[in-house]
């Protein structure tokens, strides 16, 4: 709670600097605006904080959603296959390559890191060779509408799916007893077993709901950019991974929220936004997501956030 | 010769006597147990000799001259050094960083490799220690971790060694391998202070022992000159008898049945049942396939061959969950590790295995789980402000309350205990004694697995004894023998025999 009150007065001093920086940027339309471009990150971010609690980690989820998107595109174009039905495949392809990383971590054993690394380099590979390095584009104008269009011209759509899934997201990490065993993975992996937790099925369940959302997100992220490219979101999986992590979610597990992990993409976005609107070069806008990330870890462990951690890793 | 003595040594803290007239000897290569249960006074004791307490009374002489020590520098400067499990190791380093880490040797002004690799040399070949010097101390097995930790104290030129509980973290290989080791050391007329929990222990490698109880000095007498019993007898200070509360029981039907369970050489064709009501003991030593019997049962490792049947049906030896299901509970050794999630409070701790059956499909029922959790903290007398205490903050015996908690609630009708009572004081151990018994009455079948054979012998209704994977003998209560068991357990019967048991 007390990461959460932090995180939203980060927000605020964001927000404040962004607005003196530029006069766009208060501007109510602007912020609602650039929430559309914080969705795919938004929408993935959810399951990769339950992935980080339970000390896991999926590097694959931006190449899950390039892959997705062409093989929605190819579904669409060359077997003349509805656009909607079409994106519905993108999903079951996001959860199919989503199981395929969840057998090899419990089915084979392999390390999180180890198995997501390459299934990164694997399906971005898969989209750029399939898609011969064209995008595909010319999607049909309700599809591409659903994307870059708003509801009642202020909200995009493409938000409420995001509202959506993080409302879902919370309801299971934080009330659920599928989320009881997300922490207790995360806290203590051998005590959750000795205490009768389905280790294995949280996992699998985890992972392929991670590729699933990756899916949805490659479908959305082609409505809004009117076409399915490979390299699609490339480097996304990082993004998303920084905004879990200045969400309060603890990389040694155990600790997380969704509420924070939402706030941390939003810091994100409105920070990339303004500076965007301020015309800060991308280098320089790195540099300053870098620092407000560092900055905050900093500030979690001298407000004693992190405390118990400390004491657990000090005992062992 | 005698080398240390204490002479009525009395230390007091706000509110308590620690220590009350103690006095103690050592010998010049001698191993001197010293026995009693937490809170006895050990640890205090130690500390005098390391320097860290100063007596209130009673005088220390180091080779008949009266000395006042006054910090463990000073005590290694004398000679005195203690071995303890985790003081600073460095794992990534080497044996030979591992031995001078912190008083390197230098020369003109850089570490003199040569000359510590030599000066350990020296000490290894005059003690017959063997160790390899130039692996990562954490390739090293535990005991020759523990022998790296014994040689730097040689080295540093220890003439007494306090080891404090030395093989708890051993398997029985490693165990004879850290005896063989100390007596060498003895050979060469190194003293050493043995603590140890586990009495065959005290029996197998010292020469005379000391019991202290409630900060006193109960006696000291010569190893071959006591028997088990009237040393647990004066550790607890009271008879076997009268500290366990057994009662009898009307054994009922089989409901646990165990056939040919074979896992790697860990476990070999072992097979036993259990009735309800009562109260099967396992003894053996440490890495005799105990603990991996239980976890194979439970459903935690799966078994090469072999099944366990439940009323007769046979068990999925898949996961813990199906062992649940059919109302098997694992009490496991390490409460720490694996019988709790210490970050998490009380109630987080007693729901985890229950959600399942608590009500409400998918989210759960706060309200109902608090009401769980504060029921069991009266039913078990867990001593904790409120069910939202963390588990990492309560005492020992209340954290294995919670463990017991966890399974009590569901009403599992298969026990497993393992080691229920290691590291809890003894009032605590008398609730769990107690406890046991009454789930007995209810007809409970209760798998007890312990290091402790006197509580083994106070509690069960029947014995199998374990050895290197293997049950090598089942003893009825009527039939209880302390000695055979012991024998049998650590193999002397073997050696005695001559033959195979």
């Amino acid at each position: 709670m007390r990461k959460n009150i932090f995180l939203l007065i980060i927000l605020g001093v964001v927000v404040m600097i962004m607005s003196m920086m530029s006069k766009e940027f208060l501007r109510f339309s602007t912020l609602l605006e650039s929430l559309r471009y914080a969705v795919e990150m938004g929408i993935m971010a959810v399951p990769m904080t339950m992935i980080i609690i339970t000390t896991g980690i999926d590097l694959s989820v931006a190449s899950t959603l390039a892959l997705s998107g062409i093989l929605m595109g190819i579904i669409w174009k060359y077997l003349n296959l509805n656009i909607w039905l079409a994106g519905l495949f993108a999903i079951l392809i996001g959860s199919g390559c989503g199981l395929l990383n969840a057998y090899m971590i419990t089915g084979l054993s392999i390390p999180p890191i180890v198995v997501t690394l390459a299934t990164m380099a694997a399906y971005r590979g898969i989209a750029t060779g399939l898609s011969k390095g064209r995008g595909i584009t010319g999607f049909p104008e309700s599809f591409q509408n659903f994307g870059q269009g708003s509801f009642m011209n202020f909200i995009p759509y493409s938000v409420f799916i995001w509202v959506i899934v993080a409302l879902v997201g919370y309801v299971v990490l934080e009330k659920s007893k599928f989320g009881r065993y997300i922490y207790s993975i995360g806290h203590n992996e051998t005590g959750a077993m000795f205490s009768a937790v389905p280790v294995v099925r949280v996992k699998n369940i985890l992972y392929l709901f991670s590729g699933m959302m990756a899916g949805l997100s490659g479908m959305i992220y082609s409505a809004r950019i009117g076409a399915a490219k490979s390299n699609a979101f490339m480097g996304g999986e990082l993004e998303v991974i920084t905004a879990v992590v200045l969400g309060g979610t603890s990389i040694t597990g155990g600790e997380g929220s969704i509420l924070g992990s939402t706030l941390g993409v939003l810091i994100i976005t409105f920070l990339k936004t303004g500076l965007n609107l301020a015309r800060v070069p991308h280098s320089v806008q790195s540099i300053i997501v870098g620092i407000v990330l560092v900055a905050s870890i900093i500030t979690y462990t001298r407000f004693g956030v992190g405390f118990f951690k400390k004491i657990k890793k000090g005992g062992v | 010769m005698e080398i240390l003595r204490l002479e009525k040594i009395t230390k007091s803290f706000p509110g308590v006597i620690a220590l009350k007239d103690v006095d103690f000897s050592l010998n010049e290569g001698e191993i001197h147990a010293l026995v009693g249960e937490n809170g006895a006074g050990k640890s205090t004791l130690i500390k005098v000799i390391m320097g860290i307490h100063k007596p209130d009374s009673g005088q220390i002489y180091l080779r008949g001259k009266p000395i006042r020590i006054n910090d463990p520098n000073h005590a290694r400067e004398l000679g005195i050094s203690a071995i303890h499990q985790e003081i600073a190791v460095f794992p990534d380093l080497t044996v030979l960083e591992n031995l001078f880490m912190g008083w390197e040797m230098v020369r003109r002004g850089f570490i003199d490799w040569k000359g510590m690799r030599k000066f350990a040399e020296e000490k290894m070949k005059e003690y017959m220690i063997e160790l390899p010097l130039d692996s990562d101390l954490g390739e090293l097995s535990t005991a020759q971790q523990e022998l790296v930790q014994i040689l730097r104290a040689l080295l540093q030129n220890a003439r007494i060694l306090i080891m404090d509980e030395p093989t708890a973290a051993l398997t029985t290989e490693e165990t004879e391998i850290l005896f063989s080791d100390m007596e060498n050391l003895k050979k060469n007329g190194v003293s050493m202070i043995y603590i140890s929990h586990r009495l065959e222990e005290v029996f197998r490698i010292s020469d005379r022992v000391t019991v202290l109880r409630d900060g006193k000095r109960i006696f000291t007498k010569n190893v071959s000159e006591i028997t088990p019993a009237e040393l647990v007898e004066g550790v607890i200070g009271r008879r076997i008898e009268t500290f366990y509360p057994k009662k009898k029981v009307d054994v009922g039907d089989t409901i646990l049945e165990v056939e040919n369970l074979n896992f790697a050489n860990v476990v070999r064709d072992v097979s036993f049942t259990l009735r309800e009501g009562e109260i099967l003991g396992i003894a053996g030593l440490l890495g005799s396939g105990r603990s991996t019997t239980a976890k194979l049962i439970f459903g935690i490792l799966k078994p090469d061959s072999g099944m366990v049947k439940v009323d007769g049906k046979m068990l999925k030896l898949k996961d813990p969950i199906s062992a649940v299901r059919s109302g098997i509970a694992y009490v496991p050794e390490d409460r720490h590790r694996q019988g709790l999630i210490l970050p998490e409070s009380i109630r987080f701790n007693i729901s985890l295995p229950n959600l399942p059956i608590i009500p409400r499909r998918f989210l759960v029922d706060l309200s109902k789980e608090r009401q769980i959790a504060e029921e069991m903290i009266r039913t078990l007398d867990i001593r904790t402000p409120s069910s939202e205490f963390l588990t990492m903050n309560l005492s020992g015996g209340n954290q294995q309350k919670v463990v017991l908690a966890k399974w009590l609630f569901r009403d599992s009708r298969i026990l497993i205990l393992d080691e229920p009572t290691q590291g809890i004081d003894v009032g605590a151990k008398n609730y769990m004694y107690n406890l046991m018994v009454e789930l007995a009455k209810r007809g409970k079948g209760i798998l007890f697995i312990s290091s402790e054979l006197h509580e083994l012998l106070g509690m069960c209704d029947r014995i199998l004894v374990m050895r290197k994977g293997r049950i090598v003998g089942e003893f009825k209560r009527e039939e209880f023998d302390e000695e055979k068991i012991i024998n049998l357990a650590s193999g002397f019967e073997e050696v005695n025999s001559g033959g195979r048991v």
